[in-house]
């Protein structure tokens, strides 16, 4: 009775394929843990500042390709990971002291211009130094993309269950610090209430600096994860740094657990997007139509799921 | 003549006029914008065709600033999404012009180059009036991401639907020769650029039309304080949802032109770095500000083509700059946001508020002034200098520009 709903998709549809379906809810996990690391980095830094920075995907799109180098002079894969994160943590502090902290208390607009220029020059920079010959470039990655793994229910590859694996674990040990630890106290205190948490002996500016840190680590690991399955070109955290928007969105702006949970619900809706979209549209409109999502959920709720309106002082 | 003693003469000479004594000031602003007009319509006959094209580049891309000035200076709405209304009205003016991609109900004409720019406003602002109404609930980053969003999907629809649309090839079409009645006076390039200078200035002229009367009112005062401005009787939904429907006008009409200029179009002619340049470009060059925009565009092209070169040769970079220009421009941008956060032109504006009697004393008294503790400026000056650029013409603050003096750093956001 559902011949005529089944047409519709491209590809066979669940009811018929359940095994195609589990594995792309899988795959589409594994890409929402990458995006939920990216949403996680942008929601750091929104609760602690107020700032969206929208440069928060080139500069991780900067480290991958700096890791792209390193695996050519013959680093090992697993260092490279732990040295994107590495290196995503320096770079942010050093944005966070150069570039922010002038701007600090400026209004939106100017803070988020100087996201933009950053973006830019990171762009450009980055097509100057790496993008010669042949593009795009392929990304090393520990495991293989080929081989899978039999979950059961599906087979899904190494790579996928080991980015959900590290995407989970990163996961809570940023839970374990925010929640158990004096200095994720002292973050959070920040976030809140700056003044106040100056009154109490906390050093602000070391705080920031450190959210900004740990924001860009999170998206160096995250470029590094998501390379393999996306390919290594100047653009290509782009489209990640979108899903992730629409994934902090989607879950607040100010909303970690919002982060997670819509990083994880773009992640498979984008995948299943991609398998099951009728012809007419093809895959390639994934983008779009995720992003139309966003905005019909937005409408329903301007400050996302989880999102917390903040009261306005007239 | 080269193209920067040319600005440099425009400029100056317009300069000149603006701040000369005695006359009313009334009258010394029509004349230097006379001035300046006459200047534009001599540029065809003395710059060489590739600053000839730059010329044209800068009106269209004036156009586009100004659109999104209108939205996002005048009335506090960010939109990165500009790039998508322009390239909208790009592909309009494309598709008619072009005569064979037409869908099977219009004939299969090609339509006179002026219709089209015209066709290409109206879709764009119809566009735009359709995204004002999700537009009215987002606000601050949710609207700058929704607009990216835009931005991002639009080349992609595009190249999608390429039966209509020319796929990732894009289309080409003829470019409209000079008039009958101008023939043998204008070669192409210069009529082409006189087009654009009309369409400019008449679009300028509207917009400061609309700006100073009651809508523009409106919409600062939606921009400053939406809760004040609903207790004024203002259908704040209503001047948002106009505010997005004027600036895509604008953004489409800018397209359409571009169109014409350049005579082929891609899903790449206006791509997503240059979006996100043209909010830049008009905060660099002065936001809730028509010279502002002109300023910006203007920056937007010859930052890229010379100012990087300059920079470059000055500190001995010249691989950076011919290889990755936006370097540079992305740290201009920075640098002026830090340096000088009024904008270009709210800087020429405090420059203009000064007066003579209050600058000569502190001329005169410079040598005596710097030979003890540095440079004292009397109360009078210090006080021209710290006006505020938009108080004098009874403005509201320009966007997001709050009261950070009156109320502190903390409350600086509500």
């Amino acid at each position: 009775m559902f011949q005529w709903l089944g047409q519709l998709f491209l590809a066979p549809p669940p009811w018929e394929n359940p095994q195609l379906f589990g594995e792309q809810v899988v795959a589409g996990l594994a890409t929402g843990s990458v995006y939920a690391l990216v949403a996680l980095a942008i929601v750091l830094i929104y609760r602690s500042t107020d700032i969206v920075n929208f440069a928060q995907g080139e500069m991780a799109m900067f480290t991958t390709f700096a890791m792209w180098s390193l695996h050519l002079a013959g680093v090992n894969t697993w260092v490279l990971i732990v040295l994107a994160a590495l290196l995503g943590l320096a770079l942010g502090a050093v944005v966070e002291r150069v570039v922010i902290r002038p701007v600090e208390g400026k209004p939106e607009l100017s803070v988020i211009v100087v996201t933009l220029g950053l973006f830019v020059v990171l762009n450009s920079v980055a097509t100057w130094v790496w993008a010669q010959g042949v593009l795009p470039k392929t990304f090393p990655t520990p495991l293989s993309l080929l081989e899978s793994v039999n979950l059961g229910f599906a087979r899904v590859s190494q790579h996928h269950v080991a980015v959900l694996a590290i995407g989970v674990a990163v996961m809570v040990a940023l839970a374990a610090l925010f929640n158990y630890t004096r200095l994720g106290l002292a973050m959070r205190a920040t976030a809140q209430n700056p003044t106040a948490a100056r009154l109490m002996g906390i050093n602000v500016g070391n705080m920031l600096t450190l959210g900004w840190a740990l924001s860009a680590g999170l998206g160096g690991l995250a470029g590094a994860l998501i390379a393999p399955i996306t390919f290594l070109h100047p653009a290509f955290m782009l489209s990640v740094l979108l899903y992730a928007f629409a994934a902090a969105v989607l879950g607040g702006l100010n909303s970690v657990p919002g982060a997670v949970v819509g990083g994880f619900a773009i992640g498979v809706v984008e995948n299943l997007l991609g398998t099951y979209t009728p012809d007419w549209l093809g895959a390639e409109m994934k983008l779009p139509l995720t992003l139309l999502l966003l905005v019909l959920v937005l409408l329903v709720r301007p400050t996302g799921i989880f999102g917390t309106q903040a009261v306005r002082r007239v | 003549m080269g193209i920067w003693p040319f600005l440099a003469l425009m400029l100056g000479v317009s300069g000149v006029v603006r701040i000369a004594p005695v006359v009313p000031q009334r009258w010394r602003v029509l004349a230097s914008l006379a001035v300046l007009l006459a200047f534009l319509c001599w540029a065809p006959f003395t710059l060489d065709d590739f600053r000839l094209f730059q010329m044209q580049r800068i009106g269209v891309f004036a156009l586009t600033c100004l659109g999104l000035n209108i939205l996002t200076g005048y009335n506090g709405q960010i939109s990165l999404g500009h790039g998508a209304f322009m390239l909208l009205g790009t592909y309009t003016s494309a598709v008619l012009m072009d005569g064979t991609k037409q869908m099977s109900f219009v004939d299969a004409q090609a339509w006179p180059f002026w219709a089209t720019i015209i066709v290409a406003g109206g879709v764009a602002a119809v566009a735009g009036f359709l995204l004002g109404f999700p537009a009215l609930r987002l606000s601050g980053p949710y609207l700058a991401i929704a607009t990216l969003a835009l931005v991002i999907s639009f080349p992609i629809i595009i190249r999608k639907y390429s039966e209509f649309t020319g796929g990732a090839q894009g289309l080409r079409f003829p470019q409209p020769p000079p008039p009958p009645f101008l023939e043998g006076l204008l070669d192409r390039a210069e009529w082409l650029y006189f087009l654009v200078l009309l369409t400019a200035v008449l679009m300028v002229l509207m917009a400061w039309n609309l700006l100073r009367g009651p809508v523009g009112r409106a919409f600062v005062a939606v921009r400053d304080s939406e809760i004040a401005a609903a207790a004024m009787g203002i259908d704040v939904a209503r001047v948002k949802v106009t505010a997005f429907t004027v600036s895509a006008f604008y953004a489409g009409v800018a397209g359409g032109v571009f169109a014409q200029i350049t005579g082929s179009v891609t899903p790449e002619s206006v791509d997503i770095v240059q979006s996100i340049n043209f909010l830049t470009g008009i905060v660099i060059g002065g936001l809730a500000s028509i010279a502002g925009s002109v300023i910006g565009a203007a920056l937007l092209v010859f930052i890229p083509s010379d100012a990087a070169r300059i920079v470059g040769n000055l500190l001995g970079i010249e691989t950076i700059v011919t290889r990755a220009p936006g370097a540079i421009q992305g740290a201009a941008v920075i640098l002026v946001i830090i340096l000088m956060p009024y904008g270009i032109a709210g800087a020429a504006r405090r420059l203009l508020s000064l007066r003579w009697e209050a600058v000569l004393p502190v001329l005169r008294g410079l040598p005596a002034g710097l030979g003890r503790q540095g440079l004292r400026l009397p109360g009078r000056v210090s006080w021209a200098w710290e006006i505020r650029p938009w108080a004098r013409r009874g403005q509201a603050n320009p966007a997001g520009r709050k009261d950070v003096e009156k109320s502190g750093g903390e409350m600086s956001r509500e």
